[in-house]
């Protein structure tokens, strides 16, 4: 199946340094992607060559099967856009700024509008430059979801919410999930933050896509193994390259397998050090999994 | 509103911890057979999970045999199945040896351990009445 958002070979380059680099991502339909790296790594610059904010030195994306540079307002009526450095008609009111986008979008639902303004208790009759910086994001996601866009792109939607605003607004994209085509594209520096809303992840260094797949597929190849060693016994040298952070402190020998079979890896262990024992292999969390490939590439 | 409270916590896989906190309710007795289950909809709003995760936790929950599919409702929580010799075996030996082991990875005494197991009994005791 072809994805909503496709880039192939998709590169960027401003005064001679790379921003982002042959890039080819496919975001499937029905996902929540989420697209992380740290700050600078090319991930705001992505997004706004995949909405035709700016125009690509190298390579094509695509959005919902249409090419970015030509995609119109026919495709833009589908797709809801939030980022964090967006600018908004700051004198508005927030009852204007709904008004005013209401007529653009043919699929406009002034039920689910309401529910949302509602739930976010946005205060209707006041500018939006007299907001708080939670309240402007709220207020520009009510009216990016409530016509049930198909493709919702979020750039560092969260950085700068309290929790408790955070909560919400993520309670207000699974509103999304009601309908019947949805995904959303949600570009994150902080792994706490989409944790437990992404299944899949592509993950960005130096503007360049170091891993691009499922959450399920990732937590089912990577388990952490942990033994019991006698002191004194010199840690494995030659490991396989699967195997990650290998650490021993005194009789606990600990790694993460990116490559974990069953019964395999505890073998290879077996045979690398055969006086290990009680080998226990345990599932680990998204965050724990970023957290190891971000010390391991140094992300 | 939930049936059940999850703490999420790092560490664990988000599908696990759902799972976890859904048998430690049943264990309880928080949910009793019949009761009604929440949607795949109202689990992924409620917990802030993704919506493929929250309908994976409920399919592993009705092929567990804690939940039944009741067409025209959606899912209720079944009748506890009378434990298998074989599960109780699992029980006992995999996990329990799985728990000795990570405390002695972290240098817990048996003391310390037993006392920790006698009060999370307890306190699902306390829960149940």
């Amino acid at each position: 199946m072809s994805g909503v958002i496709e880039t192939s070979g998709l590169g960027k380059s401003f005064a001679k340094k790379n921003a982002v680099n042959e890039l080819n991502l496919n975001v499937p339909e029905g996902s929540i992607f989420a697209f992380l790296g740290p700050n600078g790594s090319g991930k705001t610059t992505t997004i706004k060559m995949v909405m035709n904010i700016i125009e690509p030195t190298v390579g094509t994306a695509t959005v919902l099967g249409v090419k970015s540079s030509n995609l119109s307002s026919k495709e833009f009526a589908q797709i809801g856009y939030v980022s964090e450095n967006q600018e908004i008609p700051e004198w508005m009111t927030v009852r204007r700024l709904v008004n005013y986008c209401k007529p653009y979008y043919p699929t406009w639902d002034e039920a689910f509008c309401d529910t949302l303004l509602k739930q976010f208790q946005l205060p209707l009759d006041q500018p939006l430059k007299s907001l708080s910086r939670g309240m402007k994001m709220k207020a520009t996601l009510a009216s990016s979801l409530a016509y049930r866009p198909r493709l919702l792109v979020l750039d560092e939607p969260f950085s700068g919410l309290d929790v408790l605003v955070r909560d919400e607004f993520i309670r207000g994209v699974l509103e999304l999930s009601e309908q019947e085509h949805w995904t959303v594209f949600v570009s994150s520096h902080d792994i706490d933050e989409v944790e437990r809303l992404a299944d899949w992840v592509g993950m960005m260094k130096d503007g360049e896509l170091q891993l691009c797949e499922p959450v399920s597929s990732l937590q089912a190849r990577f388990r952490k193994i942990e033994a019991v060693v006698p002191a004194g016994t010199q840690a494995p040298t030659e490991c396989p390259d699967s195997w990650l952070l290998v650490e021993q402190i005194g009789h606990r020998l600990s790694f993460v397998d990116s490559q974990y079979q069953d019964r395999e890896t505890e073998s290879r262990l077996k045979a690398q050090l055969p006086s290990c024992e009680q080998i226990d292999s345990s599932p680990m969390s998204l965050r724990d999994i970023f957290l190891t490939l971000a010390r391991t590439y140094r992300l | 509103m939930l049936p059940f409270i999850v703490h999420f916590k790092s560490g664990m896989p988000v599908y696990e911890q759902v799972l976890l906190a859904v048998k430690r309710a049943v264990t309880a007795g928080r949910l009793v057979p019949g009761d009604k289950f929440p949607s795949v909809r109202i689990l992924s709003q409620e917990l802030r999970i993704n919506p493929n995760t929250a309908h994976k936790v409920i399919s592993a929950l009705v092929e567990a045999g804690l939940l039944r599919v009741q067409p025209g409702i959606g899912t209720i929580v079944g009748q506890t199945r009378a434990v298998t010799a074989e599960q109780r075996q699992q029980l006992l030996e995999q996990e329990v040896e799985r728990l000795v082991v990570e405390a002695r990875m972290i240098s817990l005494g048996l003391e310390e351990l037993l006392t920790a197991v006698r009060r999370a009994w307890s306190q699902l005791a306390r829960e149940q009445k």
